[in-house]
């Protein structure tokens, strides 16, 4: 007998990742993410193992814009690897990655690696610039982030 | 027999990985115009962190690999003699999407945008997204990075 977790394609586990990250419903979001999963987030320095460090990396995100709107513009699947494209646009209304709220818009391009399986997210990887972010939000220096 | 013979070419997952680990040892040996031999005619470029502010407009790294990525892989490498690439992995299927974990390096010997140099040494995690055509040429190249990880480690703190 076949469970159905091992008919979901690794393609249909990221976009209901994707599809609730997009509704800010993050306890749907982690509902795909294996609990050891991987995650890697470039421009936060964020290298960890566990899916409290996802759940974080989610939560922060809609704190500071609490009007996030995340759009895909591609999903690619190379096996159980699977690539989205996506904008992330929000006004800042808290601190974010240590920059103040100063209740600018942003829009960042971003690029989630994602590797799943068996109806779960076991590995990700966040591409996102953050010079781009610190530029929109007035931030002058990375060493004085918080001073805009 | 008429008319002339050519070599047929078949697209698939493993030939477009191929082409672009061709790419990555060839711009590893600076080899800028092997390179651009791999791209299609009017290949899509776009290095999404790539942009500069000025007071009226913003230049960004978006155009075709002949007119913005060519004279930014010439500026690139003589900027950083040094530069290289580490491929971690290269991922593909049959439509021709390529997408590839790599970390370029280098030390700064020249200026970079407005970073001057100082002689230091820079690497960072990236993610390309090619699309190779059926012709295994690459028509699309995608690049993500966090600049500010580069910037930081050029010892350039603001936030141009």
């Amino acid at each position: 007998m076949t469970s159905s977790v091992d008919t979901v394609t690794p393609t249909q586990t990221v976009q209901a990742f994707l599809d609730a990250f997009a509704a800010h419903d993050v306890d749907a979001a982690m509902a795909v993410v294996d609990p050891r999963v991987s995650v890697t987030v470039h421009p936060l320095g964020v290298h960890e193992q566990g899916a409290g460090a996802l759940r974080t990396v989610l939560a922060d995100l809609l704190r500071g814009f609490p009007d996030l709107m995340i759009t895909v513009s591609r999903v690619i699947t190379t096996g159980d690897v699977v690539t989205a494209l996506l904008t992330a646009e929000g006004t800042q209304a808290a601190g974010y990655a240590g920059a103040i709220n100063t209740e600018k818009h942003l829009d960042i391009e971003q690029a989630w690696r994602f590797t799943a399986g068996g109806g779960l997210i076991t590995d990700v990887a966040v591409y996102w610039c953050q010079a781009q972010l610190y530029r929109r939000l007035a931030v002058k220096r990375y060493d004085e982030i918080s001073i805009a | 027999m008429t008319g002339t013979s050519s070599a047929k070419t078949t697209r698939t997952a493993e030939a477009a990985a191929g082409v672009v680990t061709e790419f990555f040892d060839r711009y590893r040996v600076h080899d800028v115009d092997g390179m651009t031999d791999l791209f299609s005619i009017n290949a899509g470029f776009s290095y999404i962190p790539v942009e500069m502010w000025g007071k009226q407009r913003v230049l960004r790294g978006e155009g075709t690999v002949g007119t913005v990525g060519k004279p930014l892989w010439f500026g690139l490498i003589a900027s950083f003699p040094d530069l290289s690439n580490t491929v971690h992995t290269v991922l593909s299927n049959d439509d021709g999407d390529v997408v590839v974990q790599a970390d370029i390096e280098g030390t700064q010997q020249g200026a970079w945008g407005l970073i001057t140099p100082a002689g230091k040494h820079y690497s960072e995690p990236h993610l390309f997204i090619f699309h190779v055509g059926p012709d295994l040429l690459i028509d699309r190249i995608t690049g993500y990075w966090n600049d500010a990880g580069i910037s930081q480690q050029l010892g350039h703190h603001e936030v141009d």
